[in-house]
C-alpha cells in the first residue's frame, strides 16, 4: 500500500506509445509527408492558439511563394523537424468589424469570422462589445464529425487551456458553441484528466486505505453482541467488494494507449506553466490516439495575457511587452524567447503526434491524419493589426500542399476555415461566419 | 366538549379492577377461553395467531391491552357472526390470546420478538453529511470581517445570535466605474434588503453617473431546509453570484482584464448585449446554515440596467431572495457533501442505519472522495501551514491525527496516532498521506457508528458527547462537549441535561426538531395539488405558503418560552399572509390585488370557524384530502396514529373509494360511511371515521364550510377510545382536548420523538422510560423542548447507576 515516490519534476511518465517497444511503423515518412491517401483513415484538427501577436520578422520566411523552398526562421527552429509538413499562410487577414477592441474582435473572432454582439465589455480603445455572434470553425467541424456514426466519438471535441485566467469575455474565449455560447476551456490538467479517465486515480488512492478500514471493522467485531455483529460483518463484505470493484475496474480501463501520469496536486500557478502545458499536450495527445475526439484546441494564456515566462528568464509581462516599440532590442529579443518557446511547445505535440502510427493498422503516423493550426488573435502586438495573422499549418491532416510558405495577398480568414472544412470532410459548408468575407470561396490549398 | 366526565372515568377504571378478577375466568357457558379461540377464531388467525392463507394473513398481534380487545372481538368478531362472542365469552377469550400470542411480553416470552436493545447503528445520511460539514468546518477560520469602514454608521437592525450586529439584508456598495475599472470610486453605501432593482436608463443615486456604475453586494444567506436551492438572476447588466466558496479575496479592483484568477462562481453573466436574461445556477445546501453569498453588478453603456435575485428552496416557489433569509454578517463556506444517498430505512417508522449496503457503502467512498478533494484544495487554511513552512510535514500530521480525533469523537490511541501521522506520510507526498488520511478517517467504522461504546457499562463522557450531538444536532460534538467530556464535566445528570439544555440553542437542534416535525405531519414529497376547475386559486404558491405558514406555526410555538405541546393542537388562529388571507382569511381582510408582500405572516383569528391548531391547518386537511373532494379516512388514519396515538393494521381488503360509485345527492359522510360498513372494516374504522367526520368543517382545501351538497355538515360522532371510554366528538378541538387528557396519545407522542432523536425503542433503555418520560412532560406544562432535552440527556447517559449519576 506504498505509493512510490513521486519526483515534481519527473510526474511525466513516457506517454503510454511505449514507444520504445512499438515497431515505428511509417514514422519516418511522416517527416516527409503523407506517403498514401486512404479515405477511410480518420482526419483530426488541432487548434493551437497563442496570444499578442507575433515577431512578423522573425516569423515569416524571407521568401514567399510556391517556387521557395521553405525555409523556418531561428524563431522557429523547434519545428525545423517537421518542415516538410508546414504551410505558412502570409497575407490572411481577419476583417470581421463593429464592435470590440482588437484584441476582443482579434480573439472572439478568430475562429468565429462573425462580428461580436454589441455589449458591455470595454476594452482598451474602440465600442464595448459582447460575446461573438456565431459558431468557431472547430465547433462546426465537431458538429459535422458528431452527426456521422462514422466520425462519431465519445466528446467530440476537448478545450485544453494553459493558463487561462478563471474569467469568461471576449479577451478569454475563442471557440463558440454558437451566438452568445462560449466554450470554456480547462485548464486544469487534473481536471481533464477526470473528465477523460474519470476518478480512477482518486478511487486506487482509495483503495489503498480499505484494508486499513477492514482492518478496524474487524477490531471492532470483537466487541459487538451477536445482533450487531451482522450489521458489521454487512459493512466488511461491502468494504472487500469495493476493492475488488476498483480493481476489475482499473482493469477494464485498459486503453489501446495508457492515460498519462499526472500530478494530481500541481497547484495552476503561472511558474508551473511549461509542466501543465507538456501535461495537457500528453493528455490531448492520449485523448486523440484513444479516439475519444477529432477536434481540440489548445489555448496558451488569452488575448491581453500578461503571463510572466519567467522560465524563459522574462519577468516581463506578454502583453506589456508585445507593446514595446521595435527599437526595444531586449523587448524583441524576449518576444523571440517567448515565441520560440510555443513553437517549441507546437514542436513537442507534432512529435509526439510523429511518434504514434495511426491506430487502426492505417499506415502512416497521426501526424499524418492530424491537421494542426497555429493561430494568433493579431498579426504583431505593437501594432494591434488585425492583418497577416501568423498561421503556421502542420501536419497532413487536410492534405494541403505542405513544405512551403504562402503569401496570399490579403484574403478574408473566413475563406481559410472554408478551406479548412472542406478539406477536412465538411464539403458541404459553403460560407462561413460573415457570408460577405466569404466571396471567392475555399481558398485552394492542395 | 367531552361527553365524559371525570367522575365517569374514575368509575371505568374502577370498573376495571373489579373485571380483573373474572380476566382468568372461563367463558359465560363454561366453555373455555381456548375453546372459544378454537371455535371462532382458529380457522382464520390459526391455532396461535400465526395467521391462515387467503384468510387472515398476518401474524395476530399489537399493543392493544385486554380492554380494548375485549371491545372490538364483541363487536366484530367473528366477522361473519359478529354476536356469536360477546360479553364474558369475549372478555376470556380476548385474554387468551392477550397471554398467549397478542402481547408484547408473551411475544417475549416464545421467541416471536427480541428482547428491545439499544442497536449499532451508523450514521443516517442527515448525520453523515452534517457531521462532514462540521469536520471541515471545526478547522474553518471565522469569516473575516469584510464590512467596509462606513457600515458602523449603517442602522443595523438586528442582533445575531453570537451577538455580532447585523442588519437584515446585504451590504451594498455602489460605485462610479471608470471604463474597465468597476469599482473606480466608491459613492454609497447601503443595506438593500432584497435585490430587485429596475434603474431604468437613470441610477440608483444622484451622486453616480448612469451610463457606468458597478455594484458589489454581499453578507450570508440563511437556508431553511436542506436540499437543491436554484438561484435565478434577472438582468440585462453584467451579474455574477458566488454563493457559499471561501472567503472573498480583498480585492480592490474590479476589471474586465483583471487576471487574477478567483473563486468558481455559481453564476456567471459578466459579459451581456444589453437584453433582459435569467441566467440560474444550482447548489446542494443543508438548511438552518449560513452561507457567505457576494453580487457583483455592473452597467457599461447599455441603455437600461436592473437586478433581480431570486430563489427557489425546496418545496417552495421562486420568489425574490428578501431580508429573511439574508444578513449583512459574513460567513464562511461550509463544506457540503451533494453526493447521493439511498435512503436510509424507516421501516420501523423513523430514520435509521441500520444497513450497509452496496449503494450506501459507495456513496460513503465518493463522499470521502470529495472531501479529500475539499481538505487538499484548502489544506493552507484548514491545517493553517504555509506551503513553504519547513516544519510542513510535522504540522500535517499533527493536522492529520487533530482531523481524526474530531472526526472519532475522542482522543486517539496510540496505534492510532501512528499509524495517521507517521506509517500513511512515508514514502509518499504529503499530499497524498493527507488525502489518504482524509480517506481513511471517512471511511472509519469510528467514524461512521454512532457509538461504538460497549452495551451495559457505564458510557464515558466521550460517549456522552457523541450521544447527545447526536441526538440533537445529526452531528458531531462541537468543541464545548469535548472539552467538557475532557475535564470529566459530563458526569453528573445535572450537568448532561446542562449541556443538552444548551444544544438546543443551537440551529442544529431547530433543523433536527424541523425534521421530527416534516416527519411526524407526514409533510415529505406530498402532492397537495386540487382540481384546477373545484379549486382555481390553489395553484403552487397557495401550497407553498401554506407549508410555510405550518412551518412557521411549529416554529412558533415550540421555540416560544412556554413551547407547550397545548398550543400545537388548540390554537385557534392561523399563520397566514396576504396571499393566504385571500383565500383563509375572513372576508374583512381581503387584500386588494397588487399586494406583493407574501413574506409576512401574521397570526389571524376567525371567529366564524373552529380552528385547532396543526389539527385543522389547511395545508394538513388538503394534504389528506382527495384533489376534489375531502377524505375523513386520510384525516381519520393520520388523526388516529399520529395524534391520538393507536395502532393500526393494513385494512384487511382493498376498497378504492370512487366518487362516482355514490348517488350524487349524499354527502362525503355518507359515501364513507356506506363504504365502510363492512364488518371486516369496521374493527378500523369504527375508531377512524369519527375522527375523520369531526374534520368535515373543512373542505379538500381546508377552508371552512357548513354545508355540502345543499346538507347541512355534520361533524359529530361516538367515539371510543383506546381506554374504553365512549365521547361525543363535535370537532377538532374535542380531538386536541382528548388528545392531551389522554395518557396513550401522550405516551404515542413521546415515542415518536425518541424515535426521532435517538434513533432507538425507548423500552430498549428502560421499560419505564416512556412513562417517566411522559409524566415530566405532563408535570412540564407539555414544554415541548424541555422533553426533547430530557430525552437526549435521558438515551445518552444510559445505562447509568441507580442513583442517576454514571460512576466515572
Amino acid at each position: 500500500m506504498t505509493l512510490p515516490i513521486r519526483d515534481r519534476r519527473h510526474f511525466l511518465r513516457d506517454l503510454g506509445l511505449g514507444a520504445a517497444t512499438l515497431p515505428f511503423v511509417g514514422g519516418l515518412s511522416s517527416l516527409h509527408g503523407a506517403n498514401r491517401e486512404d479515405d477511410n483513415a480518420p482526419q483530426r484538427l488541432i487548434v493551437f492558439f497563442s496570444p499578442n501577436g507575433t515577431l512578423p520578422a522573425e516569423f515569416w520566411p524571407q521568401q514567399l511563394g510556391d517556387e521557395h523552398e521553405l525555409v523556418l526562421g531561428s524563431m522557429l527552429e523547434p519545428l525545423k523537424p517537421f518542415r516538410d509538413q508546414i504551410l505558412m499562410l502570409k497575407g490572411v487577414h481577419n476583417r470581421v468589424g463593429g464592435d470590440g477592441d482588437h484584441h476582443m474582435r482579434g480573439m472572439s473572432c478568430l475562429l468565429t469570422a462573425t462580428e461580436l454582439h454589441p455589449g458591455n465589455i470595454q476594452g482598451g480603445g474602440h465600442t464595448p462589445a459582447g460575446w461573438a455572434s456565431g459558431i468557431s470553425i472547430d465547433q462546426e467541424i465537431k458538429n459535422f464529425y458528431q452527426a456521422q456514426p462514422e466520425h462519431r466519438t465519445r466528446f467530440g471535441s476537448l478545450e485544453f487551456g494553459v493558463a487561462v485566467p478563471n474569467r469568461a469575455d471576449p479577451w478569454t474565449r475563442m471557440c463558440y458553441a454558437g451566438s452568445n455560447k462560449p466554450v470554456a476551456p480547462i485548464d486544469n490538467p487534473a481536471q481533464m484528466f477526470e473528465k477523460i479517465y474519470g476518478d480512477g486515480k482518486a478511487k486506487q488512492q482509495l483503495a489503498s486505505v480499505l484494508d486499513l478500514v477492514h482492518d478496524d471493522l474487524r477490531k471492532i467485531t470483537r466487541k459487538l453482541s451477536p445482533e450487531d455483529l451482522t450489521l458489521v460483518e454487512q459493512h466488511m463484505q461491502q468494504v472487500q467488494q469495493l476493492e475488488r470493484d476498483i480493481a476489475a475496474a482499473a482493469q477494464q480501463q485498459e486503453l489501446s494507449h495508457p492515460e498519462p501520469e499526472i500530478d494530481p496536486e500541481i497547484e495552476i500557478v503561472n511558474d508551473n506553466t511549461p509542466e501543465i502545458s507538456r501535461m495537457q499536450i500528453d493528455l490531448l495527445i492520449s485523448a486523440l490516439a484513444n479516439d475519444m475526439a477529432r477536434v481540440v484546441s489548445l489555448q496558451f494564456m488569452r488575448s491581453v495575457g500578461q503571463a510572466r515566462m519567467r522560465w524563459l528568464e522574462v519577468e516581463e509581462g506578454h502583453h506589456a511587452l508585445s507593446h514595446e516599440p521595435g527599437q526595444n532590442a531586449d523587448a524583441m529579443e524576449k518576444l523571440k524567447r517567448i515565441n520560440h518557446w510555443f513553437a517549441g511547445e507546437l514542436a513537442y505535440l507534432a512529435g509526439r503526434l510523429a511518434e504514434i502510427p495511426e491506430p487502426g493498422g492505417l499506415g502512416g503516423t497521426m501526424l499524418d491524419h492530424t491537421q494542426i493550426v497555429w493561430v494568433n488573435e493579431l498579426g504583431e502586438g505593437r501594432t494591434h493589426t488585425l492583418n497577416n495573422i501568423p498561421l503556421l499549418l502542420l501536419g497532413g491532416g487536410a492534405k494541403f500542399k505542405t513544405g512551403r510558405a504562402l503569401d496570399l495577398g490579403g484574403v478574408p480568414h473566413n475563406r481559410l476555415w472554408l478551406s479548412l472544412a472542406n478539406a477536412l470532410g465538411h464539403r458541404e459548408l459553403t460560407t462561413f461566419g460573415n457570408q460577405q468575407l466569404c466571396a471567392g470561396g475555399p481558398l485552394q490549398l492542395a | 366538549m367531552l361527553a365524559l366526565g371525570r367522575a365517569n372515568f374514575a368509575l371505568c377504571c374502577r370498573l376495571l379492577v373489579f373485571q380483573c378478577a373474572l380476566w382468568h375466568s372461563d367463558g359465560a357457558d363454561g366453555s373455555t377461553a381456548v375453546e372459544i379461540y378454537r371455535q371462532h377464531c382458529a380457522r382464520c388467525h390459526g391455532g396461535s395467531g400465526e395467521g391462515v392463507k387467503d384468510y387472515y394473513e398476518s401474524r395476530l398481534y399489537g399493543d392493544e391491552d385486554v380492554d380494548a380487545l375485549t371491545r372490538r372481538i364483541a363487536e366484530t368478531m367473528p366477522e361473519d357472526d359478529p354476536d356469536a362472542c360477546v360479553g364474558d365469552d369475549a372478555r376470556a377469550v380476548a385474554q387468551y390470546i392477550y397471554d398467549e400470542f397478542y402481547s408484547y411480553e408473551a411475544r417475549l416470552a416464545k421467541g416471536l420478538a427480541a428482547p428491545p436493545r439499544v442497536e449499532l447503528s451508523r450514521m443516517t445520511i442527515a448525520q453523515f453529511r452534517n457531521s462532514v460539514a462540521d469536520l471541515i468546518g471545526a478547522f474553518t477560520a471565522p469569516p473575516p470581517d469584510g464590512r467596509p469602514p462606513g457600515f458602523a454608521r449603517l442602522p443595523t437592525k438586528r442582533i445575531s445570535s453570537d451577538g455580532t450586529v447585523e442588519a437584515a439584508g446585504l451590504l451594498g456598495a455602489y460605485y462610479q466605474s471608470e471604463k474597465m475599472s468597476k469599482l473606480d470610486q466608491l459613492v454609497l453605501m447601503r443595506i438593500d434588503s432584497r435585490l430587485d432593482f429596475d434603474f431604468g436608463a437613470g441610477s440608483p443615486d444622484g451622486e453616480i453617473a448612469s451610463d457606468a456604475f458597478a455594484i458589489v453586494w454581499q453578507g450570508s444567506i440563511q437556508t431553511r431546509s436542506t436540499g437543491y436551492y436554484d438561484f435565478r438572476i434577472v438582468s440585462p447588466n453584467g451579474v455574477r453570484l458566488y454563493l457559499n466558496t471561501g472567503a472573498a479575496q480583498s480585492r480592490g479592483k474590479l476589471r474586465d482584464d483583471d487576471s487574477a484568477t478567483i473563486r468558481a462562481r455559481l453564476i456567471d453573466g459578466w459579459v451581456s448585449s444589453g437584453e433582459s436574461r435569467a441566467l440560474r445556477g444550482r447548489v446542494f445546501l443543508i438548511g438552518g446554515r449560513r452561507y457567505p453569498i457576494r453580487v457583483e453588478f455592473f452597467k457599461y453603456q447599455e441603455t437600461s440596467s436592473a437586478i433581480r435575485l431570486e430563489w427557489k428552496p425546496p418545496h417552495e416557489v421562486w420568489s425574490v431572495v428578501d431580508a429573511d433569509s439574508l444578513s449583512s454578517a459574513p460567513a464562511s463556506r461550509t463544506f457540503i457533501v451533494d453526493t447521493p444517498f439511498p435512503a436510509d430505512d424507516r421501516s420501523l417508522g423513523y430514520e435509521r442505519g441500520s444497513a450497509v449496503s452496496k449503494e450506501w457503502h459507495t456513496a460513503v467512498a465518493n463522499a470521502a472522495l470529495a472531501t479529500a478533494e475539499e481538505v487538499t484544495r484548502r489544506l493552507p487554511q484548514l491545517a493553517n501551514v504555509a506551503p513553504d513552512d519547513p516544519d510542513r510535514r510535522a504540522k500535517l500530521a499533527d493536522f492529520v491525527t487533530r482531523f481524526a480525533a474530531r472526526a472519532y469523537r475522542r482522543p486517539l490511541t496510540d496505534d492510532e496516532r501512528r499509524l495517521l501521522g507517521q506509517t500513511l506520510f512515508a514514502d509518499t507526498t504529503d499530499e497524498t498521506a493527507v488525502r489518504r488520511a482524509v480517506l481513511l478517517v471517512l471511511t472509519s467504522p469510528h467514524f461512521l457508528y454512532t457509538d461504538l461504546s460497549p452495551a451495559e457499562t457505564t458510557p464515558t463522557g466521550y460517549s456522552i458527547a457523541a450521544r447527545l450531538a447526536f441526538s440533537l444536532w445529526d452531528s458531531l460534538p462541537d468543541q464545548a462537549l469535548l472539552l467538557a467530556a475532557e475535564r470529566e464535566q459530563l458526569t453528573t445528570r445535572e450537568q448532561i441535561e446542562q449541556q443538552a439544555k444548551r444544544m438546543m440553542r443551537d440551529p442544529r437542534a431547530r433543523l433536527k426538531v424541523q425534521g421530527f416535525f416534516q416527519h411526524w405531519l407526514e409533510l415529505e414529497q406530498r402532492d397537495v395539488s386540487k382540481d384546477r376547475g373545484l379549486y382555481p386559486e390553489f395553484d403552487e404558491a397557495i401550497i407553498a405558503d401554506l407549508r410555510r405558514s405550518l412551518e412557521l406555526f411549529v416554529d412558533r410555538v415550540v421555540w416560544s418560552k412556554a413551547s407547550d405541546y397545548r398550543q400545537l393542537l388548540q390554537a385557534d388562529y392561523l399563520l397566514l399572509n396576504d396571499r393566504l388571507k385571500t383565500l383563509y382569511g375572513p372576508k374583512q381582510h381581503l387584500v386588494s390585488a397588487g399586494s406583493s408582500s407574501s413574506s409576512t405572516f401574521e397570526p389571524v383569528n376567525n371567529s366564524k370557524e373552529t380552528r385547532s391548531g396543526i389539527l385543522t391547518h389547511p395545508y394538513l386537511l388538503s394534504a389528506f384530502a382527495y384533489h376534489d373532494n375531502t377524505s375523513p379516512i386520510h384525516r381519520g388514519v393520520f388523526l388516529t396514529r399520529n395524534i391520538v396515538g393507536r395502532q393500526l393494521k393494513p385494512p384487511p381488503i382493498a376498497v378504492a373509494f370512487q366518487d362516482n360509485a355514490f348517488a350524487d345527492d349524499l354527502t362525503m359522510r355518507e359515501k364513507v360511511t356506506e363504504l365502510t360498513s363492512d364488518q371486516a372494516c369496521l374493527s378500523c374504522h369504527e375508531v377512524i371515521n369519527p375522527l375523520g367526520f369531526a374534520l368535515e368543517n373543512f373542505d379538500a382545501v381546508g377552508r371552512w364550510r357548513t354545508q355540502e351538497n345543499n346538507k347541512a355538515i355534520d361533524a359529530r360522532s361516538d367515539y371510543t377510545s383506546a381506554e374504553g371510554e365512549t365521547l361525543t366528538i363535535t370537532g377538532p378541538s374535542d380531538i386536541a382536548e382528548f388528545a392531551l387528557s389522554s395518557p396513550i396519545a401522550q405516551r404515542a407522542f413521546v415515542k415518536v420523538l425518541v424515535h426521532h432523536f435517538a434513533k432507538q425503542e425507548p423500552a430498549a433503555y428502560s421499560p419505564d422510560l416512556l412513562e417517566e418520560l411522559r409524566t415530566s412532560f405532563v408535570q412540564d406544562e407539555f414544554h415541548i423542548r424541555k422533553l426533547i432535552t430530557q430525552i437526549a440527556a435521558r438515551t445518552a447517559a444510559h445505562p447509568s447507576n441507580a442513583s442517576g449519576e454514571p460512576s466515572p
